[in-house]
């Protein structure tokens, strides 16, 4: 918080300086998920160019995950039990979506505006799709799924106006997330039009322990299954030692 | 308190875990289980991918085997011949279910075959314990009860491949113990199970095998499996989550130190009753899940 404010004051005194008419900054570049991560927040902010009474501007912050293949199943009862039928794979989805705005999107922009930017979570395509069926069906149930599972937000009000050029929004980074780059992307819209956009990489990756243990399975799979028995057959062994003598 | 799990990839708080391990450990202590089919479903229930549950839950039977086998085996209760024999079908029955594992994973039928696997299995294994424990609680109170008699199953002594288990004195073929170890390694893979209340009641009623010879032999092959399962797993699906194991292993070792304990106080058939409800109580919630329709018919998972 004491940088976030400096960074602030910095922004504060520069701004008049400034050419843009959007500069904003992240309040950490890197996320490193340790043993006892139970998710976070990232603090977005940055400051606008005023223009006179300024009102009809918004700004919109989204930090965007790395892209995945997201399976979306649907399951159909086949004698009396409910079984995994019909499946679309959507590629290039992103694993992690937040957005947070001024105001709700539909009073940001008009529709078409954001669908172009690929904005907002109805804009959230994948890059192509793998399927035997209409993909759209199962395309909702998963923007609804991600959504229901904390993947996917849409926070209205989410960016507050600190003064009529100072931004701020706070973006949850909960523990299940998946590692890779990250984006944070900053919009500035005037009357219902992009007018300034900014783009900045974030990293989230497993550290300590949880990082080695990890690659220790995908990179020695052997030595890790046979490190996971010893220690299984080790417990059992002390165990039996220390419980000789009845209780 | 919650611990971030580096394979499962999600957080969890490891007291529930460590208590879930204890709990299982307990029960599987008080009835000379290993416990798999309570805790690969508890696991699920909890939020863990069933893929994980199951290859990381035979840790767990691993190391809670490992007692009772050293303690049979002081008492040289353990037919070491008849557990290799097994073994080596089990090996085989193993590589099989980690590919038919794998093949189940990205067809997105993993949930329904873990689950119907454990309504049928359970179902049957409960129903018969229930009927069992049911008869002998009746015929201590008087009433006229037939006991059933093992049946002299003529056809095994037909078989050829006849080799020598001398400490369970016993001439037959290696066809059944190595038919029996395959469908147990398969299953071990498939659903986490050990198999122990599928080895023993063939061992008692298939091979003939002597009562005092069948605990022991069963654990060591049951070690044997699970131990080879987890490798296997690990380096074929990666789906062996160390962390995971290590919390459900600490709390299963003790939990099954003081379910024996316990287990040595209770009268054989009301255990055996108790076991039997439990059995069923799983089989039905398992079944009720696969039965009742779903909130949302849609489900998603992460592709690769």
């Amino acid at each position: 918080m004491r940088k976030l404010a400096a960074v602030l004051a910095f922004l504060a005194v520069c701004s008049p300086a400034a050419a843009q008419d959007l500069v904003s900054g992240v309040s950490q570049d890197q996320i490193q998920i340790t043993s006892n991560y139970t998710g976070s927040d990232i603090v977005v902010f940055g400051a606008i160019e005023q223009k006179g009474a300024d009102q009809d501007r918004d700004v919109v912050v989204v930090l965007r995950g790395p892209e995945t293949q997201i399976v979306v199943r649907r399951r159909d009862r086949v004698a009396g039990v409910w079984i995994n039928h019909d499946a679309a794979r959507l590629n290039g989805m992103p694993s992690y979506y937040y957005l947070a705005s001024t105001r709700p999107l539909a009073a940001v922009a008009p529709a078409p505006v954001l669908a172009g930017e690929g904005i907002g979570l109805q804009n959230l395509a994948p890059r192509d799709v793998t399927s035997h069926h209409d993909f759209r069906p199962f395309w909702q149930a998963a923007l609804r799924k991600m959504r229901a599972e904390g993947f996917y937000n849409e926070t209205a009000g989410g960016v507050e106006f600190l003064s009529g050029s100072l931004f701020r929004a706070h973006v949850p980074v909960p523990a299940s997330v998946a590692r890779g780059q990250y984006n944070v992307e900053v919009y500035l819209f005037r009357k219902g039009e992009v007018q300034s956009a900014q783009s900045t990489p974030l990293f989230i990756d497993q550290t300590g322990l949880e990082r080695r243990l990890f690659n220790f399975a995908h990179t020695s799979p052997l030595g890790y299954g046979l490190a996971a028995v010893l220690m299984a057959v080790l417990m059992g062994w002390l165990s039996s030692l220390m419980f000789r003598r009845p209780l | 308190m919650e611990i971030y799990l580096p394979i499962a990839e999600i957080s969890v708080h490891w007291l529930v875990l460590l208590g879930l391990g204890a709990g299982v450990g307990f029960l599987s202590g008080l009835f000379g289980v290993g416990g798999g089919f309570l805790l690969t479903p508890l696991l699920v229930f909890y939020g863990i991918p069933s893929a994980i549950a199951v290859a990381t839950t035979l840790s767990h039977i691993t190391a809670s085997s490992i007692s009772g086998a050293l303690a049979q085996w002081r008492r040289k209760a353990v037919d070491f011949t008849m557990a290799a024999v097994m073994s080596a079908g089990g090996l085989v029955g193993t590589l099989v279910g980690v590919w038919l594992f794998s093949i189940m994973r990205q067809q997105g039928q993993m949930d329904l075959v873990v689950g119907l696997s454990y309504v049928v299995l359970l179902g049957i294994v409960g129903g018969i314990m229930l009927n069992e424990s049911i008869a002998t609680l009746r015929a201590r109170m008087g009433a006229d009860v037939k006991r059933a008699r093992p049946v002299n199953h003529v056809w095994i002594h037909g078989l050829p491949f006849k080799m020598r288990f001398r400490q369970s004195r016993l001439y037959i073929s290696v066809i059944p113990p190595v038919v029996i170890g395959f469908v147990v390694g398969a299953l071990s893979a498939i659903i986490g199970i050990g198999g122990g209340f599928i080895i023993i009641p063939s061992m008692i009623y298939l091979l003939r095998m002597p009562t005092n010879m069948v605990v022991g032999t069963s654990l060591v092959q049951i070690i044997a499996i699970t131990a080879f399962t987890t490798i296997l797993q690990a380096t074929s699906n990666y789906t062996v989550d160390i962390v995971l194991a290590a919390i459900l292993v600490a709390g299963g070792v003790v939990g099954a130190q003081f379910g024996v304990r316990v287990g040595a106080k209770l009268r054989g058939e009301q255990l055996r009753l108790l076991m039997a409800l439990l059995v069923l109580a799983v089989a039905l919630r398992l079944a009720w899940g696969l039965v009742v329709t779903p909130q949302d018919v849609y489900s998603i998972a992460f592709g690769s």
